[in-house]
């Protein structure tokens, strides 16, 4: 059971963006990848999700070969992502956005829901009830009227958030989720990130916040142009000489 | 806002059931009927311009297709009014199957184009099919049985046809499918993310879209009692486009407002008339550059303006034991 990278590799035009890279995100844990800029975490995430399709090597999700399977599929298939720059539908209310994580549970058809019959209105109800219930877990409860493009930059993050715990994943990647938060925020994102683990939940968090990566992952694993150049425990992977070269750097040694 | 908006529909409910009895004259009872006819189409249109952004200038081409099919149905061949306005939907249903899978795989400005060239074929269609549709010159179309065979009672028709329009749109609209749908307008990587199958849920709106028109046509039709390749210019399948752009995406009330002021101004304000297409041309511009987000928006930003919603900044804070449950709960 978990969500495998198996020596991936991608190229964009002469460009090696992975290479071989194998990753494996188990259920109930918190994975860091960090990197420099332009390592290929971002890359790797779309390999994941199904937005890059893999030059070489494979995706598989509990022993499912996803590897040519679309985006939607492995949503199917309990993975949900957020991304860099939250993508939210700004002129749809909080709730709605949140709700719209619900799409894989809603069976009903399009006729179905246009006539109303009673079993899609039950549905209706049951995903934004769910879809309450996560903003209200998520701290959002204050907004869940408002249109999600009148949001500040933080409720947009865990709106994302939300939006993909409403697809009840096995695992979700979070795309830099501290970026532009304060630091009171981010302690927040810690605990919701903790608590999508405690649920059983696999994290697989990308982040350029280094000391929040480490107090917070249980395993990380540390990109750089394109090849994985530290992977294990946090506390081994801080003390890397290699990590602390190309990334970690004169910041940390300051510190 | 919630407390308004019933009160609001039972007038305009109360307003189109008696609109026989204080219309001024036949005319007004007949731009009545006309708006109702009109909205059959752009109710469903909505769901494929204002929901799934999806920017068919074309449907003029299925109001014909309906059109035709219901006079030559009902009137040469003699079968149930009934039976032809069924079969003028099913035709155009399937006609916007086969013109949306090849279609609706295009980006935005090229999916225009090619509604825009079916609407330009099916206008050279009726005209080379002579026997059929009469070409030029064109065909009758029978008016529907008693009751609808007065004005008030084609008009009830009509109107109880755009209701219908109305409740069917606004349900899909407002659960999953709705949600779906504007996330395919506003972002198809979200609605990849989340599973929403972007190619056949906008397929889905359009085949239901082009149901509605073979409706539309068929009350259409047999509202002008006669038709010609000219009844259906490409202006018009223009102008529905534009009614829906101008009263706002995303709404429902918004795109009827539109269409009832625009098909009912240019008739009632003569001056208006003789600008013709100029009006609409202005009135757009006036719309996408003044009120982007369309009339319906504007609406609701004035009753906020009065009734100022709270909108103080709260800081996030999770409450875990709920998101714990939540997720449990989901996952149980």
């Amino acid at each position: 059971m978990s969500l495998e990278a198996r020596e991936v590799s991608k190229r964009f035009g002469g460009i090696a963006a992975l290479s071989e890279v194998s990753l494996a995100l188990e259920p109930g844990e918190v994975h860091g990848l960090i990197g420099p800029n332009g390592s290929g975490k971002t890359t790797l995430l779309n390999l994941l999700s199904g937005y890059y399709r893999a030059d070489a090597g494979g995706i598989v999700l509990d022993d499912e070969d996803l590897t040519l399977a679309t985006v939607q599929r492995r949503a199917f298939k309990g993975l949900a992502r957020t991304f860099q720059k939250p993508r939210l539908l700004p002129a749809l209310s909080v709730l709605d956005n949140a709700a719209l994580g619900g799409w894989r549970d809603c069976s009903a058809g399009f006729l179905a829901s246009s006539a109303a019959l009673p079993r899609a209105r039950r549905e209706d109800r049951m995903l934004r009830g769910r879809a309450e219930e996560l903003l209200h877990g998520v701290g959002l409860g204050h907004a869940i009227g408002r249109r999600a493009g009148n949001l500040e930059h933080a409720e947009q993050r865990f709106l994302e958030i939300a939006r993909g715990l409403a697809m009840r994943p096995r695992y979700i990647l979070l795309d830099e989720p501290a970026g532009g938060l304060t630091p009171a925020e981010i302690r927040h994102l810690g605990g919701v990130i903790r608590t999508m683990r405690d649920c059983g939940i696999g994290v697989l968090l990308v982040e350029h916040h280094t000391d929040f990566v480490f107090r917070i992952c249980d395993r990380v694993t540390t990109l750089d142009l394109g090849r994985i150049i530290a992977h294990g425990a946090p506390d081994a992977v801080r003390r890397n000489p290699d990590v602390i070269r190309v990334y970690l750097g004169g910041s940390h040694a300051a510190a | 806002m919630k407390h308004s908006r019933p009160a609001l529909l039972a007038a305009l409910l109360f307003a189109a059931a008696t609109l026989p009895w204080w219309a001024g004259n036949q005319y007004q009872l007949h731009l009545a009927t006309l708006i109702s006819a009109y909205w059959v189409l752009i109710g469903g249109l909505n769901l494929v311009v204002g929901y799934a952004g999806q920017l068919s200038i074309g449907h003029v081409g299925l109001l014909a297709i309906g059109a035709y099919c219901f006079a030559i149905l009902a009137g040469a061949h003699g079968v149930h009014p009934a039976l032809a306005v069924a079969a003028a939907g099913a035709l155009c249903g399937l006609c916007g199957l086969l013109l949306g899978l090849p279609s609706l795989r295009l980006p935005g400005f090229y999916f225009a184009m090619a509604t825009a060239a079916f609407s330009l074929i099916v206008t050279e269609m009726s005209l080379a099919l002579g026997g059929l549709t009469g070409g030029g010159v064109g065909i009758a179309v029978p008016a529907f049985p008693p009751p609808f065979d007065t004005p008030q009672g084609f008009y009830y028709l009509c109107a109880g046809a755009a209701l219908l329009v109305t409740w069917l749109t606004g349900n899909a609209a407002r659960g999953t499918w709705g949600r779906g749908l504007i996330a395919i307008r506003d972002s198809q990587v979200t609605a990849q993310a989340v599973g929403v199958p972007v190619f056949r849920a906008k397929l889905v709106a359009f085949v239901a879209s082009g149901i509605a028109a073979g409706l539309a046509g068929a009350l259409f039709g047999a509202l002008q009692s006669y038709i010609t390749p000219d009844t259906f210019p490409f202006d018009l399948g223009l102008f529905f486009f534009v009614c829906i752009i101008i009263g706002g995406r995303g709404s429902i009330v918004g795109p009827f407002v539109g269409t009832a002021v625009l098909t009912a101004l240019p008739e009632l304000v003569a001056p208006l008339a003789k600008l013709g297409t100029f009006f609409y041309g202005l009135l757009l511009l006036v719309v996408v550059l003044l009120v982007p987000e369309g009339i319906g928006r504007l609406v609701e930003a004035a009753i906020r303006r009065f009734r100022p919603a709270r909108e103080e900044s709260v800081p996030v804070r999770p409450d875990l034991a709920r998101l714990a449950a939540a997720i449990r709960e989901g996952r149980g």
